[in-house]
């Protein structure tokens, strides 16, 4: 087991979704605060891209979730966000990460209790499976690359001597690293 | 000699197959520019060093003599109708010279509504394959010297085109090097897939050579352009690479025709056209669709079926 509390990106979309979520919490249902919700018009407005950003700035898990087939408020919204999940998953697979920090889920506005379950199960996966390291590794290595820069007192970058360890007890990039896992 | 010769077809095309292409490039050209049915000809003039070829637009017959195919005709023509290059097609009709993966490109944008086909003229050339990168450039192509995407070349005849260049022409037996690479990664453990593209992405200088030279990146804003807000950063640092690929090969899902020119022009040779293909391949899988065979209406992104696969979606 991994001693650490998940952060879990939700992007979902504010006519069913949201108002699931919604519907949970008035409710009062409880689950794992670990979720951070982003309200959406609807999946079809649901870039990749937010996927990427959301890793990358330090999400261990992502959720995308909307409205059930048939019932988006935009008629086929969902149908085509369904498509481009479907191709963004194989290409996430082959660049080798793990799908199972990605769920993707139909809540409607009445299914209070699904959003719950969704969420737990999500959250309680990311929790056994651990951090996410993979892009939080690469803004790191951004960052180490200008701490080091700035260790070596240079401007231009190109002749880094400050090696790694020496760089990470570097004040501030501890606290600059932090700020993003 | 004849048995000699279908020998020798199948193991290297000699120069003679490309003369006789370039003889019925030229002889088409200078046909359409002399009835005055198009403005122009967008297609190859020999380079300035020997074995080496250049995209050209030609407006007179002089100049239309001097056309060429060759196996150094290795760039995608269509990107001269998209653009900057745009102002092209407003003169009026063009001719275009298309090998088979051109061909695609060309049938994409249509798909797309970049370009109508009755504002072409396109001379399509069956294509034995061109050359690759850093190859010995010797007039005849065999296997030592074919570019990695025309070994698993599925459009040798192209579809489609106004006249066609060329009789039947292919190497034998081409082991298919992008599919047993694809087969490898995909063989690897996610680790190890990981630091794989990891290692390729971290060399990207970010020049942006890749979405330059495809035809199918003609938006006039790129999203990776934009900083308000920043969805890819730009520079060329690690993080902005992986997104910046990752994009790339997501915009072009099923849209994407195989010309590779992407990976042609890479300075910092990224295998970008494996994940192009690994793309390609899913979207045949999932949706069985395959981009750029003739125009059709909608791509397989834009639209839908109440019944596709929504095993992954709890």
């Amino acid at each position: 087991m991994h001693d650490f509390e998940p952060k879990i990106v939700a992007f979902v979309c504010t006519w069913c979704t949201y108002a699931g979520a919604d519907l949970a919490g008035t409710s009062r249902m409880q689950y794992p605060p670990n979720v951070r919700v982003l309200k959406f018009p609807c999946t079809g407005r649901i870039d990749p891209v937010f996927i990427l950003r959301a890793f990358q700035k330090g999400a261990d898990g992502v959720l995308v979730s909307g409205c059930h087939p048939g019932d988006c408020h935009y008629m086929a919204g969902n149908f085509h966000a369904r498509r481009r999940f479907a191709a963004f998953r194989a290409l996430l697979d082959f660049i080798g990460v793990d799908l199972n920090r990605l769920q993707f889920s139909w809540v409607s506005a009445a299914e209070g209790g699904k959003w719950v379950e969704v969420v737990t199960d999500l959250t309680e996966r990311v929790r056994t499976m651990g951090p996410m390291p993979e892009f939080k590794e690469l803004e790191h290595e951004e960052l180490w690359s200008t701490f080091a820069e700035a260790t070596a007192g240079k401007s231009t970058g190109l002749n880094i001597t400050a090696d790694k360890s020496q760089v990470l007890n570097t004040p501030g990039l501890k606290e600059a690293y932090d700020s993003i896992s | 000699m004849n048995a000699k010769a279908s020998k020798n077809q199948l193991t290297s095309i000699e120069p003679a197959y490309y003369e006789a292409v370039t003889e019925a490039i030229r002889k088409e050209a200078v046909k359409i520019l002399k009835e005055e049915t198009v403005v122009g000809v967008v297609g190859y003039l020999p380079g300035r060093r020997k074995g080496t070829a250049t995209p050209a637009l030609v407006t007179s017959v002089e100049e239309a003599e001097k056309l060429i195919f060759s196996p150094a005709c290795v760039n995608n023509l269509s990107v001269y109708l998209t653009k900057a290059k745009k102002g092209v097609l407003k003169q009026g009709k063009v001719g275009i010279v298309a090998k088979g993966c051109d061909m695609r490109a060309l049938a994409g944008l249509m798909t797309e509504s970049q370009l109508q086909r009755e504002d072409l003229f396109i001379i399509g050339v069956v294509c034995p394959g061109v050359y690759g990168f850093g190859v010995e450039r010797t007039g005849t192509l065999t296997e030592a010297n074919i570019a990695r995407k025309c070994r698993e070349c599925t459009v040798h005849m192209p579809e489609g085109a106004d006249v066609a260049a060329g009789t039947h022409a292919e190497l034998a037996d081409l082991t298919p090097e992008e599919a047993e690479e694809m087969a490898r990664i995909e063989a690897m453990p996610q680790a190890e897939r990981w630091a794989f593209w990891k290692e390729h992405f971290s060399r990207c200088i970010r020049c942006m050579a890749c979405r330059q030279v495809c035809p199918f990146c003609y938006c006039e804003q790129c999203l990776c352009d934009k900083n308000r807000p920043q969805a890819v950063e730009s520079s060329p640092r690690p993080a902005g690479n992986m997104a910046w690929h990752l994009v790339r090969a997501m915009h072009l899902a099923g849209r994407c025709g195989g010309c590779a020119e992407c990976e042609r022009v890479c300075p910092m040779d990224i295998p970008l056209n494996l994940l192009n293909r690994r793309m390609a391949k899913e979207l045949k899988e999932l949706y069985d669709y395959e981009a750029g065979l003739a125009p059709v209406e909608k791509g397989p992104l834009n639209q839908y079926k109440e019944d596709d696969d929504q095993s992954f979606i709890k």
